[in-house]
């Protein structure tokens, strides 16, 4: 019944957040982040969920704004040291494996510099990897709670009025 | 349909009764003895909310600013600093507001306003996650909606094996009231027939998803049940209550931080209070924290209660032929303890000794993942328009004793798709790859964890610390609490009954939690007041009654005598409503 206005509001969405993603409305708003370390910060989520053949990534989900706002606002400085530094040491990680800053990069060599930084995800010990933790559960929230990553990416049905539960019907 | 007006409370005049707390049992009682015709007041220390605007159970996300997260000046503890750390909790941390862990949970900033600022509400002592809620309708704005009976092997527990006391009831005494409560309320549940988990009066069912019924087919080959969530939660719908809508399975339950926005679960204000203001014959006064029960001193019987009006520090008296406590276990504990007079020495009611003491509640913590590897990369279903998943009952020293330890526990758990994939943080990996497989497993996993029985122990207490004072100069109360052998002991096979269920019904184990969270988790504080029919060793009589002030009721958890492994919710109303109905009965013969 619904599922055609669903379809249709779908694809406002998506076409509204594209719009918003080429045009840098997400930057104009930016508050911690300097441009360049947003321009970091966007591409290293985007690394972590590309954009694929299903759905669109992290980019186009604001994911790296969203962080923005929360780091912008956050009164905790360890966090926001967290998150400076971070940067800086994926642009050192970027110096020392291709002689060049990470946004400088070709896109392999960007995702050789995440690979490294992820090595220890389970138990991180080193500055680097302690930051990867860091982002992927940053990025993972920004993305699994936009518009994108709930309706395009994982289809999420629920949050709609019911006449009857779904499920099995017990004898 | 918009909350009835309030009548103005008269401070003069000498009501019926006047309750204490506005939650599952003060609801109850003003629901109950207002339907007798008695004139009651009722005072309630928090705000009364507009729980609509509070709630927004549908809102997405991303429609909110943080995500549903508090904002930046608050902060909710963590279970590190519950275990790390000393109450006061908030005690010199930076923050503006500090709440409980359960504003940790998404969701968060929905329900910031329904518990309580630990700034304003210290606590000291041992270490304890004290959860409250101080509005109109307290914890009954997020309860996790499992509403489950007792049964004699919980009444009569002690008679088993040996430990403890039995309650002064059996289940017969309290099945009618069970019966009332579900038709009033109305509870979502599947008949099983079992002897140690009664049915209810069922309202239509919530359904079990593919994982969940494969389980259910494996666990009745060991003889165990795996049954659909009992929910507090009315399914088709009340013909005798205008403010409550029946339950059309939106997914935003999930979020039970975030309270039910059409009041099909059941919540005490839309449940019980505004109907009970329907009447006529209830007069509700919210802001109003009650520091003392006042007494007559030429009979040592209660006259009525001292309170502060919390938003101007005003302080008042109310007059009343009965009082009734409902503040919860833990602050009605408090209250009959600041409630110290010459015929009183050691707080009203506490001839024995015994208020504050036999503090029990559930322990949890050991809980199982599995993944259902066939779910793998199927289609998106929808399982999480419901309550909440699956309970599984007790089945543990049903037949004599079977294990190292006593008593029991059960599970509760769902599996399926939720708004949020809470594996994506924990599936290791980056790019497409990872993306996809975060995908494929959405709806593949299956979870549980155990709610257990802590035995009441008199050295298990609270009393107060008259050295601090919460925001209003009230003196606080301190823990001496602890979990014990035979709650280590149930822990432990806690987590190793998880693993064989999961194995045996085929579903691969991701992972074992065998930890224990910290005291009070469970949010199912019980026993501080116990009934008893010896004056000597209890606080109440089997109808709630004061032992040593006949016109004093306590009608919350704390008048519990064990934990039972059974949320107490259900149970607390059924035993009010038998406590009110004897009360008014007695009144009507002019016993009181």
């Amino acid at each position: 019944m619904s599922s055609d206005i669903e379809r249709r509001e779908l694809f406002k969405i998506a076409a509204a957040t594209a719009f918003a993603a080429k045009f840098g409305a997400s930057q104009e708003q930016q508050r911690f982040f300097t441009p360049q370390e947003f321009a970091v910060v966007d591409e290293l989520a985007e690394i972590i969920i590309p954009a694929d053949d299903h759905s669109p990534g992290a980019r186009a989900a604001g994911a790296a704004a969203y962080i923005d706002a929360r780091l912008a606002e956050s009164q905790e400085a360890d966090q926001k040291e967290l998150w400076r530094k971070g940067v800086q040491l994926v642009n050192q990680a970027s110096l020392q494996m291709h002689g060049m800053a990470f946004l400088e990069t070709a896109p392999a060599q960007r995702t050789s510099i995440v690979e490294r930084m992820a090595q220890n995800e389970e138990e991180p010990k080193s500055p680097e990897e302690m930051f990867f933790k860091e982002l992927k559960r940053a990025t993972v929230n920004a993305y699994y709670t936009s518009k994108i990553g709930i309706h395009q990416e994982m289809e999420y049905k629920g949050n709609v009025l019911l006449n009857q539960f779904v499920g099995t019907e017990l004898p | 349909m918009p909350a009835p007006a309030e009548r103005d409370v008269d401070l003069k005049r000498t009501y019926d009764a006047v309750i204490v707390g506005s939650g599952a049992a003060g609801g109850m009682a003003a629901h109950v003895l207002t339907s007798h015709g008695m004139q009651v007041l009722l005072l309630e220390a928090g705000k009364k909310l507009d729980i609509e605007k509070e709630l927004k159970s549908m809102e997405w996300p991303y429609e909110h600013a943080r995500r549903g997260g508090l904002p930046p000046d608050s902060h909710a503890l963590s279970r590190n600093e519950y275990t790390f750390r000393k109450p006061p909790y908030a005690k010199g941390l930076p923050n503006k507001h500090v709440y409980s862990y359960v504003e940790g949970w998404t969701g968060a900033d929905y329900s910031k306003n329904i518990v309580v600022d630990e700034k304003d509400n210290p606590y000291t002592g041992t270490n304890y996650a004290w959860v409250r809620a101080r509005c109109l309708g307290g914890k009954t704005n997020i309860w996790g909606r499992l509403a489950l009976r007792l049964s004699d092997y919980d009444f009569k527990a002690a008679s088993r094996d040996g430990y403890g006391e039995d309650w002064p009831i059996s289940y017969t005494d309290i099945a009618p009231y069970y019966d009332k409560v579900d038709l009033y309320l109305g509870v979502a549940g599947h008949r099983e027939n079992l002897p140690y988990l009664p049915d209810s009066l069922f309202q239509r069912s919530t359904r079990l998803n593919t994982a969940e019924v494969k389980l259910r087919e494996s666990l009745a080959g060991m003889g165990r049940v795996l049954t659909p969530y009992r929910a507090g939660v009315t399914t088709d719908g009340l013909k005798h209550n205008k403010y409550r809508s029946r339950c059309f399975g939106r997914g935003a339950c999930d979020r039970h931080t975030g309270g039910c926005d059409i009041h099909a679960a059941f919540d005490s204000p839309t449940g019980l209070i505004y109907p009970a203001m329907d009447t006529g014959n209830l007069t509700l006064r919210t802001n109003s924290t009650v520091y003392e029960v006042l007494v007559d001193n030429n009979t040592g019987k209660a006259r009525g209660v001292a309170f502060v009006d919390s938003r101007t520090g005003k302080n008042y008296e109310a007059k009343a032929k009965v009082v009734v406590l409902g503040a919860s276990t833990l602050e009605s504990a408090r209250l009959m303890l600041l409630s110290k007079s010459r015929l009183h020495p050691n707080g009203i009611g506490n001839s024995s000794g015994h208020v504050g003491h036999n503090f029990c509640e559930h322990i949890m913590g050991p809980s199982v993942t599995g993944l259902v590897k066939e779910l793998v990369g199927k289609p998106r279903t929808l399982d999480d328009g419901r309550p909440a998943g699956f309970y599984v009952p007790r089945f543990r020293n049903l037949a004599g004793r079977q294990s190292n330890f006593i008593r029991a526990y059960g599970f509760e758990g769902d599996s399926g798709t939720h708004m949020f994939p809470g594996h994506a943080a924990s599936t290791p990996g980056f790019g497409a790859a990872y993306k996809k497989k975060v995908r494929d497993y959405a709806g593949a996993f299956i979870g549980m964890g155990a709610f257990g029985e802590v035995l009441p122990r008199y050295e298990n207490y609270v009393d107060i610390d008259a050295d601090v004072k919460d925001r209003w100069g009230i003196p606080v109360l301190r823990f001496n609490y602890h979990f014990g052998d035979n709650e280590k002991k149930m822990a432990a096979d806690m987590a190793d009954t998880a693993r064989e269920m999961f194995e045996a019904a085929g579903i691969e184990i991701i992972g074992v939690d065998r930890d224990t969270l910290p005291e009070g988790w469970s949010i199912h504080e019980l026993g501080t007041a116990r009934m008893g029919n010896d004056p000597k060793t209890s606080v109440l009589n089997q109808f709630q009654q004061s032992h040593d002030v006949p016109n004093l009721l306590v009608v919350d958890g704390s008048s519990h005598v064990s934990a039972s492994c059974q949320n107490p919710t259900w149970t607390i109303m059924a035993l009010c409503w038998r406590s009110c109905d004897h009360l008014a009965d007695r009144v009507q013969k002019g016993e009181v």
